[in-house]
């Protein structure tokens, strides 16, 4: 999968590097700014009011 | 000597030099050979040997994106535990700054919109910092890095009400993390409440390090849980328990023990010092 993507890129060695990275830094953003938050709520790791069980499904 | 000793350094560096044009000559014979190899396995049975590199192929495939997976999770975490204290003290900061604008401007009431925040809880045994308070406890808003007042289950009192319980949730780890060190407290702590014109100094006389979310009895106006019977006014401190999981809930009661008005310098009170 990333031979492929590799050798996909444009230009020589260290054109590919500097697309690659910048490929990762935008990934690392996309995650960062919009699928973590996203993501977070659905996950039960930061519930810290008592709710009872109506809240159950929303984290807070 | 000489010119035979360079003569005979000129063959020792051609032979340096030599046996590197063969060796990279014997490593393209190499990877010839090893051509060579699969071409002979293809002769062999080529239909076996397309299906080997269509396995391989996916088996690359599959294990590149586990790789990917675990390095996503691992970006969760870094997420979870740091980028979102950043974001929220970021937020947490300005809204502080301007709830205090807010009180500074105060001959002109109402002028300025201090977005909800009510005042700032201090709690010297859990950190030297103050953390802004505002109303309500859904995600949203204690994601900013504040604590937040309940609104329900339990509607919180507020403190200058006569009676009732004053009840805090702010996040253990992550978006400010602001109770984080909430095991820190100790029964006899202050915790003191700054609003613009009064500090009210609680002082905790109960602790309940485990409890379970659906527990929303600890929210009550005379929390029994915490061993009290009548009515007063009460501060209670809720976040989840253990660290980095909502398994349980952690619960830390105080009761108001004193007020001290604010003064010009806005000097805090001893317990503060």
């Amino acid at each position: 999968m990333y031979g492929w993507i590799w050798r996909h890129l444009p230009g020589n060695t260290p054109v590919r590097t500097v697309i690659s990275v910048i490929l990762v830094l935008g990934v690392v953003y996309l995650l960062f700014q919009y699928v973590f938050p996203w993501a977070e709520p659905l996950l039960p790791f930061n519930d810290v009011t008592v709710d009872g069980a109506a809240g159950a499904g929303g984290a807070a | 000597m000489a010119e035979i000793e360079e003569g005979g350094e000129r063959p020792a560096n051609a032979v340096c030099t030599e046996p590197e044009e063969p060796a990279e000559g014997a490593g393209g014979d190499g990877a010839g050979s090893g051509g060579d190899r699969t071409g002979g396995g293809d002769g062999a049975s080529s239909g076996g040997a397309g299906a080997r590199g269509v396995v391989a192929a996916i088996v690359g495939v599959v294990g590149e994106l586990l790789i990917t997976a675990g390095l996503v999770l691992a970006l969760f975490v870094v997420y979870s535990l740091w980028w979102t204290n950043v974001l929220a003290d970021r937020e947490a900061q300005r809204e502080g700054s301007k709830v205090r604008d807010g009180w500074e401007q105060s001959e002109r009431p109402g002028a300025i919109d201090i977005a909800g925040g009510i005042g700032f809880l201090h709690v010297p045994a859990m950190s030297s910092n103050d953390v802004l308070v505002k109303k309500g406890t859904e995600p949203d808003e204690l994601n900013q890095g504040i604590a937040g007042y309940y609104t329900s289950p339990v509607k919180s009192a507020l403190p200058q009400d006569q009676s009732g319980n004053f009840s805090l949730a702010a996040h253990r780890d992550g978006h400010g993390a602001k109770f984080h060190d909430i095991d820190k407290i100790e029964k006899g702590d202050a915790v003191v409440f700054e609003t613009k014109n009064t500090w009210f100094v609680y002082k905790v006389y109960e602790i309940l390090p485990e409890t379970s979310r659906y527990n929303v009895g600890v929210l009550d106006p005379v929390p029994e849980e915490s061993g009290k019977k009548e009515a007063g006014r009460y501060i209670t401190l809720t976040t989840c328990t253990p660290v980095y999981t909502s398994k349980y809930r952690y619960v830390v009661w105080g009761e108001l023990e004193r007020t001290e008005d604010v003064d010009a310098e806005r000097t805090p009170p001893k317990e503060l010092r």
